[in-house]
């Protein structure tokens, strides 16, 4: 074995004096720094104390009963490895000691050899369980790790990129024929794009790790759906689209994070404003029963295809084929989703190719 | 005088790109510009430079050292009064960081995030700095 079991304590509880003698010396000739306690009360504090990693408990004896000592041990003591020293007789307790936490158990009576094969076996365990440990707190580092260098490495480039359009702009902008500042602007385009495709990608990598803020306090949706077309009313306006709120008297609330629902409502509204045609409407209505509460968008827009409706939620899925790629990060409805998921809701859509397409979200009451 | 001084704008930030596209906008817009690379640099020219305003990266080399470089210019006689910008590539104000200065930190006079728009940072530096 590679580690020093030196560097580590066994603790050995029993009330017998000679079982305690005989482990102390068996496992001390191999290495092994051994305490002893003749009760569980004094053996509970010795590994509060010293957390041994690995304590041999009597299952009988008098006072604090071996199991409750296995019980106690078992939930204070990190990463303790527990093994019940149990009478032939008492196989069936030892069993039971094992639900409780214990790791392994002897019977007695037993060899110097099969004890310090039984210590060995348990050190191997815990250090496993260490290791284990250890890599799940690295891999959960490296994915938090991972959303900090997005952020920071992929969003800073994008950012001075732009600057320097601005710059050229600014500095040249007066010089540059008709073409060359068409360049510029479609540059600045699709860095943009990349800009939001970058901003959707965290939001779901924040969703999956759940650093992602989903608040849960009451919502007033009335609220939300006002928040979102106010923001989106200048969109709106420019692409010569009408929005129409319908709302009903009462407004039942719900339970949820507001700021993300704003955002979900502004992917959707967004949406609808790339598929619907000057002239067109886009409706929001709520409605709800005794169970949900539906909020629903309906644009009159070029609709989408039945076959495409069941992928629009997949990351990168374009309805839209092709000549959709410079439109959006493609990664917008799965947000949609995942937010909706995040509160016990779901999202849908029915359309109609031609007609128009409708997001109906369904928050439970 | 023939030629109106030009106002003084010290720019720190670790992105070497950022600050010439920055300068380059600045300059454009009929400021004098000081550039500084990093968080001791820029302290350093905000009390050599006397700038009429200071625009500063919030994530230089660390998260933090633009808070620092905040709190050390306005320990400075000069940096006192002194307008300052805090920049940012992440969304402060956004829902999801949002950035709530405490109490006792200096206080900045406007928070922007990058890239910023020429025509929009060169309005606000002027209502700063009149």
């Amino acid at each position: 074995m590679s580690e020093k079991p030196n560097s580590e304590h066994i603790l050995i509880i029993d009330d017998e004096e000679s079982i305690r003698d005989g482990c102390k010396q068996a496992l001390e000739r191999f290495g092994f720094h051994v305490l002893s306690a003749s009760d569980g009360q004094e053996g509970i504090r010795i590994a509060r104390e010293l957390h041994p990693a690995i304590a041999f408990v009597d299952l009988k004896m008098p006072s604090v009963s071996g199991m409750e000592v296995i019980e106690i041990l078992s939930k204070d003591i990190e990463d303790i490895v527990l093994i019940v020293i149990t009478g032939y007789a008492s196989i069936l307790s030892a069993v039971e000691s094992l639900k409780k936490g214990a790791y392994d158990y002897i019977p007695k009576p037993f060899t110097p050899d099969q004890l310090r094969a039984v210590a060995r076996r348990a050190l191997e365990h815990r250090n496993l369980k260490i290791e284990a440990k250890k890599l799940k707190e690295e891999k959960e580092q490296i994915e938090r790790n991972f959303i900090t260098f997005v952020s920071h490495e992929m969003r800073s480039p994008l950012a001075t990129i732009q600057q320097y359009m601005e710059a050229l702009r600014v500095v040249s902008g007066d010089c540059l024929g008709t073409e060359a500042f068409d360049i510029v602007e479609r540059c600045t385009k699709r860095i943009q794009n990349l800009e939001a495709l970058v901003e959707h990608w965290l939001d779901l990598s924040r969703i999956e790790n759940g650093t992602f803020a989903v608040d849960r306090e009451p919502v007033d949706l009335h609220s939300v759906v006002e928040k979102a077309v106010d923001e989106m009313s200048h969109l709106c306006q420019i692409r010569g689209i009408s929005v129409i709120t319908n709302f009903p008297d009462v407004q039942p609330k719900i339970e949820g994070d507001k700021e993300s629902l704003i955002r979900v409502l502004i992917n959707i509204i967004g949406n609808a404003t790339k598929y619907t045609p000057s002239g067109g409407t886009i409706s929001i209505g709520i409605s709800y029963d005794d169970h949900y509460v539906k909020l629903s968008v309906k644009d009159t827009g070029s609709g989408i295809p039945k076959e495409k409706l069941p992928f629009i939620f997949e990351p990168f899925y374009r309805a839209g084929g092709k000549e959709e790629r410079q439109r959006g990060s493609g990664l917008g409805l799965t947000f949609c989703k995942r937010i909706m998921e995040a509160h016990g809701g779901a999202i849908s859509v029915n359309s109609e190719e031609g007609r128009g397409t409708t997001f109906i979200l369904t928050f439970p009451r | 005088m023939a030629t109106e001084i030009k106002k003084k704008v010290l720019l720190v930030d670790d992105d070497k790109d950022f600050l010439t596209a920055t300068k380059l906008i600045l300059e454009k817009g009929g400021y004098e510009v000081a550039l500084a690379e990093d968080g001791k640099a820029g302290v350093e020219m905000a009390e050599k430079e006397k700038p009429d305003l200071a625009i500063i990266d919030m994530m230089m080399e660390t998260w933090g050292e633009g808070f620092s470089v905040i709190s050390k210019i306005r320990g400075l006689e000069t940096g006192k009064k002194m307008p300052l910008i805090v920049l940012s590539s992440v969304d402060l104000q956004g829902p999801y960081q949002s950035f709530e200065p405490s109490e006792e930190f200096p206080k900045v006079n406007m928070i922007l995030q990058k890239p910023v728009k020429a025509e929009d940072l060169l309005k606000f530096i002027r209502d700063l700095t009149t």
